[in-house]
């Protein structure tokens, strides 16, 4: 199978977009890190002048890696998880994200990029409110393709490990906050992504109910040998964390798993 | 069903209000156009299917003027010695009037087209009349009919009535009805049966009385004179000399005119009245299609975190854009089908009020039932899901500018509508400017199809300016009535002006969709109410008699009915008269259509009712009445490019004869124009004494009801005359006119209530979307009656100031209507008049839809408990 993304470190700003392939996945190398980004700038215009929430940010994430990202608000956490996603782009640096440089492909691609390989858990729940719950863990695996049995099997063990099988029928309004969340965690799951993204996904919880989503989330990513990126506040979060980056004056910085707080 | 679809068609099921009211908007606005364009294609498919079948295959017709032609015309033909392959036919038309007893029409006079045809000539013209096949496209399809020639020809006043004319009037084969012809009572009695199978030439044939051609002439007390000569010239290279040769053999004032020009020129008559029609109809759709953009905007903004969301899990800006057009494809599909079967409905009605203004201004045309070509429902079809998509294509493309995860908050969001105000503000004037100037370059000749449609680009032009003007203008009105509504309110009032401004993302589109809802109304209205007035204002100036005498049935077309010229010297010689106008009224066929001609017996006082638009009376009027010059209606001058000094040539009996132009005259009487020709000179050259009615001076003291009695005994027939005084003519006429505008009113009426209904769904809509933020407000203290006012307050608000707005913007539609597409259309020349009610009636229309769309929202939030609202986001 022929390469479709320039070999690391080849490219340097974006040329020519290139065309996603979904297939191109296999072409990953399992030994190398899941997420690599290299001198990455983000900056805003913003009143007639240039705000920078990212500067020159270097990192690389390994495979299964839970990875927590900290900082103040407004600090950038959110901007790194949309440039990891393929939903913003960098204004220079590189991306790659399982072997595809995001700053490559065209915006269609990243979406496309998106529906396979990432999975997203966002602070208030999102949930598509005109869908039952197990419509809403179908949905990712349906923009894949057909949904099979199989897969419709999987949905509902999912739900099952989430607890909430009894609730497959319900729409999200019937739901309480903790257990849209689970639905919310199972969805990002559903589809097998390669990354999982996890914007606050305790903020809008109480703290019981925010680590029980927790475990549910570390628990089912770890089982499944997905890498986590998560932006959070809590503590408790950080102590569990294999790596733990902290945003600080536009500079990415790792921090000692046990040092962070 | 894909999930993404499945959970479009939740949204729109847990929204049926939003679109219901959409699918409501696209639904009248497809019945009006629908609707419209089937009374058109009725009364012009009644009008070809008539024509047809007394023209049938005739292409060429040799007219005289108001007496037509001699008989000796026709035997002079046959002294040329044309080639057999030339046909000819004499025939005698004319509508004659069956009395109310005896009409079957519900108790009205019935007008049955006379038609007297020479049986031995007509096989070629006319074979439903022979039961042969062969001319005439109802004719061809006939399938049957035939005629018993024996008591045709030898009984007296024998006449054939199409079946089913026959069975309404309750007359069989033998039987005698009555009628009026010529000022006359007269007998038919009925010989033949025309029963055609095909069900149009059933319909051509409604009404058309046929009869020998010499009984025709002696019910209509025209003997020795023709209508026309029907002639079938074979196409070829001899034609134009056969032409002339026929041409040269002729009685002066005879002409050849070619048939289906004369046809096309007839028909022509009513365009602009339709194209009018379908402009206004067309108004209440672009009402509608405000609706259907309001809804589908509202519908994305309302789900951009949605819209977000799913751009976030991989949803492509492809699947998002086809994801809201579909459900636009619902909302067209369900409101055209639903539109198109409203529309026949509502075609039935208006055929109607169309074929009465049809038959008030043009010519006769009865119109049976509603056609319905199948192109009008596709057309209609076609223009609901076409309109709809199209108005639903920028809320799409909207869409897929959600952007993904949402991250836009609701206040950047807020703020760079903000920002895009002044780009749409100038993108409105900049529209507003085009249509303008497209409104002033239309060439202002009236009934020209160029300048007509100029000046329809111009109005929507300037319709869509006001539309992208009016946000801007809402912040503008919202920010002078923030501190009145804070001082009468206190924190409600401030809050709810506020409010307006800082949802603009929501407000801006449904103020713009109600704006011109509203405005296309308070257009029209202001239209009908300037040109009434301006009517009422010159039949005040030019009904200056005491009393107006006509024959007892009028008759159809522009002609109408006779009066014996005795009745005028009779009513003259009646003690309390001090004077009598006479008038008569007559075609001249014309190959640009007839020219219509008033002729005009009176003295010096008499000509003063005649307001001069241009010329100067002192010299116009002495050489009106010295037969050397003629005066022309507004629309006749603007019609046929005519200027005072101008020369107009017309056919007279001694033939042409042209006519220095002294003077133009304001008339509202007919849009193809009147030429004013003194009687004298008409006696002179055309020689026809006949009268179409005289009016009559009192002198002072004169008993009015008195003379009238004595005038209504001369008409020397069973019936008396019609006599009306001043003031009963003035209301009959206004009445006339008040009937021609119905089918407009009915438009105004219908495009305002595409404007309730939009104010309703958009406002309904948009409260029911405030839920969590009123729970918020509810949790935070506010009572339920707080939460009625403060709704009631913000839509009562945006109802005000879509009212107020829509006040110039409605009135630039109706001084646009007034001044170029009335001119252009009809070449009427009227002031604008603005009544302080049609004003208030906008703004109480707007203010009641919107204070009606906040009462649910209001009574659903008060009950709600704020938690569940709050929770509900």
């Amino acid at each position: 199978m022929g390469q479709l993304w320039e070999p690391l470190g080849a490219g340097s700003d974006r040329a020519a977009p290139l065309s996603y392939d979904p297939r191109a996945m296999a072409s990953a190398s399992p030994t190398s890190p899941l997420i690599e980004i290299r001198h990455l700038t983000r900056a805003y215009e913003e009143g007639g002048g240039t705000r920078t929430v990212l500067c020159d940010a270097t990192a690389s994430i390994g495979r299964g890696e839970l990875t927590v990202l900290i900082g103040r608000s407004g600090s950038g956490k959110s901007t790194l998880l949309n440039l990891l996603s393929g939903i913003d782009l960098p204004t220079s640096g590189q991306i790659v994200v399982d072997g595809v440089d995001l700053t490559r492909l065209s915006e269609h691609d990243r979406t496309l990029f998106r529906r396979e390989r990432i999975g997203f858990v966002f602070q208030f729940f999102n949930l598509i409110p005109t869908l039952t719950v197990e419509e809403n863990l179908l949905l990712p695996m349906e923009l894949k393709g057909k949904v099979s049995e199989a897969q419709r099997r999987q949905a509902r063990g999912l739900l099952a490990e989430v607890g909430l099988a009894d609730r497959a029928g319900s729409y999200p309004d019937r739901l309480s906050g903790g257990e849209q969340q689970r639905v919310a965690v199972a969805r990002a799951l559903a589809h097998d992504p390669s990354l999982v993204l996890a914007d606050e996904p305790t903020g809008n919880l109480d703290l019981e109910t925010g680590l029980q989503v927790l475990d549910l989330l570390d628990r089912l990513t770890r089982r499944a040998g997905k890498t986590l990126v998560m932006v959070t506040h809590s503590l408790e979060v950080v102590g569990r964390a294999d790596r733990v980056f902290r945003i600080e004056d536009c500079r990415l910085v790792e921090v000692p798993a046990g040092a962070a707080g | 069903m894909s999930l993404l679809a499945r959970s479009s068609r939740r949204y729109l099921a847990r929204h049926p209000w939003q679109f219901g009211l959409a699918i409501l908007g696209v639904a009248l606005g497809v019945a009006v156009v629908v609707s419209i364009d089937l009374a058109n294609a009725s009364s012009q498919r009644a009008f070809e299917l008539s024509t047809d079948a007394v023209t049938g295959r005739a292409t060429h017709q040799i007219v005289g003027g108001p007496t037509g032609i001699p008989d000796a015309a026709f035997r002079s033909l046959a002294l040329l010695g044309l080639p057999a392959t030339i046909a000819a036919a004499p025939v005698v038309e004319a509508y004659v009037a069956v009395p109310a007893t005896a009409s079957g029409s519900g108790g009205s006079a019935r007008l049955l087209h006379l038609l007297g045809v020479d049986p031995f000539s007509e096989s070629p013209f006319r074979p439903y009349l022979s039961g042969g096949a062969g001319a005439g496209e109802a004719a061809d399809r006939s399938g049957g009919g035939s005629l018993d020639l024996g008591p045709f020809l030898t009984h007296p006043g024998a006449g054939v009535l199409a079946a089913e004319t026959a069975r309404e009037m309750g007359i069989r084969p033998g039987g005698r009805f009555a009628i009026e012809a010529g000022g006359k009572d007269r007998t038919v009695e009925l010989v033949g049966i025309l029963e055609p199978a095909d069900p149009d030439t059933r319909r051509a044939l409604a009404d058309l009385l046929v009869v020998d051609i010499a009984t025709a002439q002696e019910l209509l007390g025209r003997q020795g004179r023709l209508t026309r000569i029907d002639l079938i010239l074979p196409e070829g290279a001899d034609q134009p000399a056969l032409l002339r040769r026929i041409a040269a053999a002729l009685p002066p004032g005879a002409q050849i005119l070619d048939a289906a020009g004369r046809t096309r020129t007839t028909q022509e008559m009513t365009r602009a009245f339709r194209l009018n029609l379908r402009a206004l109809s067309l108004l209440a759709l672009v009402c509608g299609l405000f609706l259907i953009y309001n809804t589908m905007t509202f519908s994305v903004v309302q789900r951009r975190t949605l819209l977000g969301t799913l751009r976030a899990l991989g949803v492509s800006r492809r699947e998002v854009f086809g994801l809201v057009l579909g459900e636009a494809a619902v909302v067209a599909v369900l409101g055209t089908a639903l539109g198109l079967a409203a529309g026949i409905v509502l075609g039935r009605g208006l055929v109607r009020l169309v074929t009465q203004t049809i038959n008030d201004l043009y010519f006769v045309v009865s119109v049976r039932d509603l056609s319905l070509p199948p192109e009008t429902l596709i057309k209609g079809a076609l223009l609901g899901i076409g309109a709809t998509l199209l108005a639903a294509l920028a809320p799409a493309f909207e869409a897929t500018n959600a952007p993904p995860r949402a991250v836009l908050t609701r206040s950047a969001l807020e703020a760079r509508l903000r920002r895009a105000l002044p780009r749409a503000s100038a993108l409105g004037a900049g529209l507003l400017a085009l249509g303008g100037a497209l409104l002033a370059l239309s060439p202002g000749t009236a009934g020209s199809q160029i300048g007509l449609t100029m000046s329809f680009a111009g109005l929507f032009g300037v319709i869509l300016g006001c539309a992208l003007l009016a946000p801007g203008g809402t912040v503008l009105l919202m920010r002078l009535l923030r501190r009145p509504m804070g001082a009468l309110f206190g924190i409600l009032g401030r809050l709810a002006a506020g409010g307006v401004v800082a949802s603009l993302s929501r407000t801006a589109v449904a103020i713009a969709a109600l704006v011109i809802a509203v405005s296309v109304t308070v257009g029209i209205g202001v239209m009908i109410d300037s040109f009434r007035q301006t009517v009422a204002r010159w039949l005040e100036a030019s009904l200056r008699a005491d009393l107006y005498v006509a024959p007892p049935t009028r008759g159809g077309g522009f002609g109408g009915g006779f009066l014996a010229p005795e009745v005028a010297v009779k009513a003259a010689a009646l003690p309390g008269v001090r004077g009598v106008s006479l008038l008569r009224r007559a075609e001249i066929p014309s190959a640009d259509g007839p020219i219509r001609l008033v002729v005009l017996g009176t003295d010096r006082a008499g000509l003063d009712a005649f307001e001069l638009k241009t010329g100067d009376p002192e010299q116009a009027w002495p050489a009106f009445q010295r037969g050397e010059a003629v005066m022309v209606s507004e629309p006749f001058a603007r019609r046929r490019n005519v200027e005072v000094g101008s020369t107009l040539a017309l056919r007279t009996a001694r033939g042409d004869r042209a006519f220095r132009v002294a003077g133009i005259f304001y008339d509202y009487a007919s849009d193809q124009g009147l030429v004013l020709i003194s009687r004298p000179t008409y006696l002179r050259l055309w020689g026809d004494p006949a009268l179409s009615g005289v009016s009559i001076r009192l002198a002072p003291g004169a008993d009015a009801e008195a003379v009238a009695r004595q005038v209504r005994a001369l008409s020397g027939t069973a019936r008396p005359l019609t006599v009306q005084s001043n003031r009963s003519l003035k209301k009959i006429s206004l009445e006339i006119f008040d009937r021609t505008f119905l089918i407009t009113g009915v438009l105004r009426l219908l495009a305002g209530l595409v404007a309730f209904i939009g104010v309703l769904s958009s406002l309904t809509a948009l409260q029911l979307e405030r839920a969590r933020e009123l729970g918020v407000l509810r949790a935070n203290g506010m009572t339920p009656g707080q939460v009625w006012k403060l709704v009631t307050a913000q839509t009562g608000l945006i109802g005000l100031a879509a009212g107020l707005l829509s006040i110039p913007v409605g009135l630039a539609l109706a001084a646009i209507m007034i001044f170029v597409i009335n001119q252009r259309s009809f070449g009427w020349s009227m002031r604008m008049e603005v009544s302080p009610v049609i004003l208030l009636q906008a703004v109480a229309l707007a203010l009641a839809a919107a204070i009606l769309a906040g009462l649910y929202p209001a009574w659903r939030m008060a009950r709600t408990s704020p938690a569940l609202a709050l929770r509900e986001e």
